[in-house]
């Protein structure tokens, strides 16, 4: 096996956009950052547990711009309260709205960012129980208060009516 | 997102996170996070590749499955190219001319300014 190059490592993100920010002139962000963690076991089996799905994706709506494969950053898509979809189509999300890798990736295949298909089969082969009724839109350009104290409980309260054992969170 | 992880499983609801950000989510602290090293945008696997998206989903149900205690990520195998180089572009200004960074900072104020009055008339 011959050694990896030294730059192959995952990405540090948080040090490369510190250094953007500060030669852009604006200030460094903080990332949320926390020592205890909570962790809850999955008790129900999940061939018979009801899975959420949680995403950052945006539902696309005409009249906003492009939200299209390749499009630039679209702030005119973003979303600012929890959304929900139900769970046995697939709805058309987008995610021009946050800043994925415009120079490496195109966004033009949904199921790279929204697994729904993908959890539709998983569902028909026994692997999981069922899904809930409805994913869920996660909004990203609020503050971690606004993030903590409005949309992270309305999420879980959706969560809980839609009778979820478990949830899967895929950020875009 | 991975506050939203925290909360709904401080209430008790295991989660799972899908991601490309590796330091982002570790540095917030989940309780279970399925790594994918491809560029950001591709959390779920990779475009065109079915098989890619059906391994990625089942690492992260087994994740989901057996994760003995928070903090636990587990790198999917899955690599985006031989070729390691995609990960030296990302907002690197090292790679960047002086008016490429102008650029991008009026792009940047232009953006803040559509989200905030987006987010004061929401």
């Amino acid at each position: 096996m011959a050694p990896a190059a030294e730059h192959d490592v995952p990405i540090p993100y948080m040090q490369r956009t510190r250094e953007y920010y500060l030669k852009l002139g604006y200030p460094a962000y903080r990332w949320a950052h926390f020592a205890d963690v909570p962790f809850a076991p999955l008790t129900t089996p999940l061939a018979r547990a009801r899975l959420a799905l949680i995403t950052t994706a945006a539902p696309y709506r005409p009249g906003v711009g492009d939200q299209g494969p390749r499009a630039p950053y679209n702030a005119a898509a973003k979303f600012y309260r929890v959304y929900s979809e139900p769970t046995d189509t697939i709805p058309d999300l987008r995610i021009s709205h946050v800043g994925y890798d415009r120079v490496h990736t195109t966004a033009d295949d949904p199921n790279t960012w929204l697994p729904l298909a993908q959890l539709q089969g998983a569902v028909k082969a026994g692997r999981i129980g069922a899904l809930a009724p409805r994913l869920h839109g996660a909004p990203t350009n609020r503050s971690q208060r606004v993030t903590m104290e409005t949309d992270a409980p309305e999420l879980l309260r959706r969560c809980r009516d839609d009778g979820a054992d478990a949830a899967l969170l895929v950020p875009s | 997102m991975s506050l939203v992880a925290r909360h709904l499983e401080a209430d008790g609801l295991p989660t799972v996170i899908m991601g490309c950000a590796k330091d982002i989510v570790e540095h917030c602290g989940v309780p279970r996070f399925l790594f994918s090293d491809f560029p950001l945008g591709n959390s779920a696997g990779r475009p065109g590749d079915v098989e890619s998206q059906a391994l990625t989903l089942e690492l992260a149900l087994r994740v989901l499955e057996s994760a003995p205690a928070a903090r636990t990520t587990v790198q999917s195998p899955l690599r985006w190219s031989d070729d390691a180089a995609w990960k030296l572009d990302f907002s690197n200004l090292e790679r960047m001319t002086p008016e490429q960074i102008a650029e991008r900072r009026r792009e940047f104020d232009e953006i803040k300014a559509i989200a905030k009055s987006k987010r004061e008339a929401s």
